[in-house]
């Protein structure tokens, strides 16, 4: 009774993934999101150059930024910081000396937008060095980040000018300085970090998507299965080992085919393109960290695809699997939170721990390996871990899978599962 | 002769509860057979020992004279009790596959789809997805799926389920054929017209348990003429409280009857040739649905 014909998996898998690859919704998902995610990269970056723009210009008229201080040098040196920042269109009065009947003339001209905001500079700001900025535009972050800016450098150097220096030599001295990362070990090509990180912040999404896709992709099959009784008919013609295996590999075998389109679709744009190619270098994505993008979508699959093929087995709807399905995706969310640690803090005890969990570890080990190369006994222990996961769940998921496909109505107790496990 | 497939004394049980406690029987080569009981009586989970998908708890399934084995399913079809097909692939594309996972050529399989559609009419169908089919022509297909590697055993789970009369005529033709060409063949169903006309034997469970097995009119004779018709004149009264009487049931000048179990009809009708002017005095054989019944409510009461 154990046979196990390969033949038939073939045959199994190959329905699945014919079936899966003709779809509607294959083709839109494959062709649309290199386009989704280009937009998705390219908005903000519109959105916050247009706002930009209008916080600069407002229909061509300048922002009117009130400084009120007692102090009316530091005042009058924000408001020159503030007016000398590149590309900056402000319009900056400075009022001295302060008292209540101003502060309600200043809240009038904002209420009647004749300015879009006041600073108040007391003096228990002077000394606690935490400024209110009174403004309609609370979500103006450019402005604020440079009025926060200009008032620092003020703060700085009026300072200095009070200890005798001259006005000249304070200017210089808080020059700002330009910070230029250069990658270890290539020093003639300057590392775009933030570029850099946005490759890999874009593998990482399409991981996290991909395996949860292709995830419950395989457990709606299973109950669909399940749901019109093909099961019982199959199960006549095969063993629910060679069932499930082709299941896994077929649709497995959908999600590398449309992580292979994107791959050709970016080699072939870059081929084409001068720019993308200028852009895809730039961005020093390796074919070492394609190729363990590929390892680890592999394995993260195989791993959550089996864990999906039990639930599948277990339920008869998908509303019914809906409280379970939470628990299998939550160590991807937690993955998902751990991505930006891991970037920062690759080698913190935190992310070596993360990267070691079979949960999470296709997503952050994979991330370490891109950002930067862990010890070779971290990468060995987290490969050892997760292959030996996945043997575990593909065991325990075929036992569950054998009886629970044959099952319907009532869904199983802890127990019965249990049974289900030890019986053979 | 060798029989397709042997039950010796199977059991099986899930979670404590006994589905099938203590089945056996054997279905030869030519010969229909049927498995009857009502719903949750253990047919399906007998079934499914039948052909690998569950092994039993003890006793044990012999096909074509060998232990159970995954290779011998080549040679048996089975007709599952609702549809199993994909929903959104075309008749031919289920077809073929499985026929494919039974282990036949696309080529092969083709050309059986071929014959076997024009046999039953449904040529036209093929490039139709399964969703546009209606459930007779489902279930159609599903039949063909069960024959189309030419099994030796046909296993089938309500095979009439849902089909309009001419289509009946037309499957029990098959089965007919089948049987002429020497195939075993076993259905499960609690429609006790189509059994009386098809099968061979029967084998009538409850609860796990076979109630009444054997051949058709074994099983008949087995349960006694005791139906017994009266077309008469007079006073239909005598009749009530007769000793020999099980129940009586008079419309005031035809009176159908039961008797106990051992006893004589000639008894009775001495009885009503006493009290009454007798036309008509018929014992009946029993219908297999009036020993279903019968056996069923004495069970469960």
């Amino acid at each position: 009774m154990t046979e196990f014909s390969l033949r038939k998996v073939w045959i199994i898998a190959k329905r699945e993934y014919l079936e899966r690859v003709r779809t509607r919704s294959f083709m839109l998902s494959t062709f649309a999101t290199p386009f989704l995610m280009g937009m998705f990269l390219v908005l903000p970056t519109l959105i916050t150059a247009s706002t930009a723009r209008n916080i600069v210009r407002d229909n061509d008229r300048p922002a009117r930024i009130v400084i009120a201080s007692d102090n009316v040098p530091l005042a009058e040196l924000a408001s020159g910081e503030l007016a000398r920042q590149q590309g900056s269109h402000y319009v900056t009065s400075v009022i001295s000396p302060l008292s209540a009947a101003k502060r309600d003339e200043l809240d009038q001209q904002l209420d009647a937008s004749a300015i879009e905001g006041y600073v108040w500079v007391d003096a228990r700001a002077l000394e606690s060095r935490r400024v209110d900025f009174v403004t309609r535009r609370i979500g103006d972050f450019v402005l604020q980040r440079r009025l926060g800016d200009a008032l620092s450098y003020a703060f700085a150097a009026q300072r200095m000018v009070t200890q005798g220096r001259n006005a000249r030599d304070v200017a210089e001295i808080l020059q700002p300085v330009e910070l230029a990362p250069i990658r270890a070990g290539n020093s003639s090509s300057a590392f775009n970090e933030v570029r850099g990180a946005v490759v890999v912040f874009i593998l990482l999404f399409v991981m996290l998507f991909s395996l949860l896709s292709y995830g419950v992709m395989v457990m709606r099959s299973v109950m669909e299965e399940k749901s019109s009784r093909i099961t019982e008919v199959l199960m006549c013609a095969a063993s629910a080992q060679e069932l499930m295996t082709g299941k896994i590999l077929g649709t497995g075998s959908v999600g590398l085919t449309q992580i292979g389109v994107w791959l050709a679709m970016a080699g072939f744009g870059a081929s084409r393109s001068l720019y993308l190619r200028t852009a895809m270098t730039a961005l020093e994505v390796g074919p070492s960290v394609i190729v363990y993008f590929v390892i680890f979508y592999v394995l993260g699959y195989l791993l959550y695809s089996a864990v999906f093929a039990g639930v599948g087995a277990i339920f008869n709807s998908i509303d019914e699997a809906q409280q379970w399905n939470f628990v299998v995706i939550l160590p991807l969310i937690a993955a998902s939170a751990m991505i930006l640690p891991v970037a920062t803090a690759s080698d913190s005890a935190l992310s070596v721990v993360a990267s070691m969990i079979p949960f999470c570890s296709p997503i952050l080990m994979f991330e370490r390996l891109a950002v930067h190369t862990p010890p070779v006994w971290q990468i060995a222990l987290s490969f050892s871990l997760l292959i030996g996961t996945i043997c575990a769940a593909m065991f325990v998921s075929g036992r569950i899978y054998r009886t629970g496909v044959l099952m319907y109505g009532k869904r199983p107790t802890i127990r019965e599962l249990s049974r289900w496990l030890v019986h053979a | 002769m060798t029989a397709a497939v042997e039950l010796l004394d199977v059991r099986k049980s899930y979670g404590g509860y006994a589905a099938v406690d203590g089945i056996s029987f054997a279905i030869p080569p030519a010969h229909i057979f049927g498995l009857l009981g009502p719903n949750g009586a253990g047919k399906t989970s007998t079934i499914r020992m039948m052909i690998g998908i569950t092994s039993p708890d003890s006793g044990s399934v012999r096909l074509f004279g060998e232990p159970l084995r995954r290779r011998a399913l080549r040679r048996v079809g089975y007709l599952p009790e609702e549809r199993g097909l994909y929903r959104r692939m075309t008749v031919g594309a289920n077809l073929i596959f499985l026929g494919q996972l039974a282990g036949l050529s696309v080529a092969t399989s083709k050309q059986r789809i071929d014959t076997w559609t024009k046999r039953l009419g449904i040529a036209d169908w093929v490039e139709r997805r399964v969703e546009e089919l209606s459930k007779g022509m489902q279930q159609k297909i599903q039949f063909i799926a069960a024959l189309l590697h030419d099994p030796e055993l046909i296993v089938m789970d309500e095979p009439f389920a849902g089909l309009d009369p001419v289509n009946t005529m037309q499957l029990k033709d098959v089965l007919v054929a089948l049987r002429a060409a020497g195939k075993s063949l076993l259905f499960s169903t609690h429609r006790m017209d189509q059994v009386e006309k098809l099968c061979d034997s029967i084998c009538l469970i409850n609860r796990g348990k076979a109630v009444l097995q054997g051949s058709l009119s074994e099983v008949k004779a087995g349960n006694g003429r005791r139906f017994v018709q009266i077309d008469y004149e007079g006073d239909g009264a005598c009749l009530a409280g007769h000793p020999l009487i099980d129940s009586l049931n008079d419309y005031g000048n035809h009176a159908e009857l039961r008797l106990k179990p051992g006893a004589d009809s000639q008894e009775v009708l001495r009885t009503a040739m006493h009290g009454l002017r007798v036309i008509r005095f018929q014992v009946m054989d029993p219908s297999l649905e009036q020993i279903f019944i019968e056996r069923i409510a004495r069970r469960d009461d």
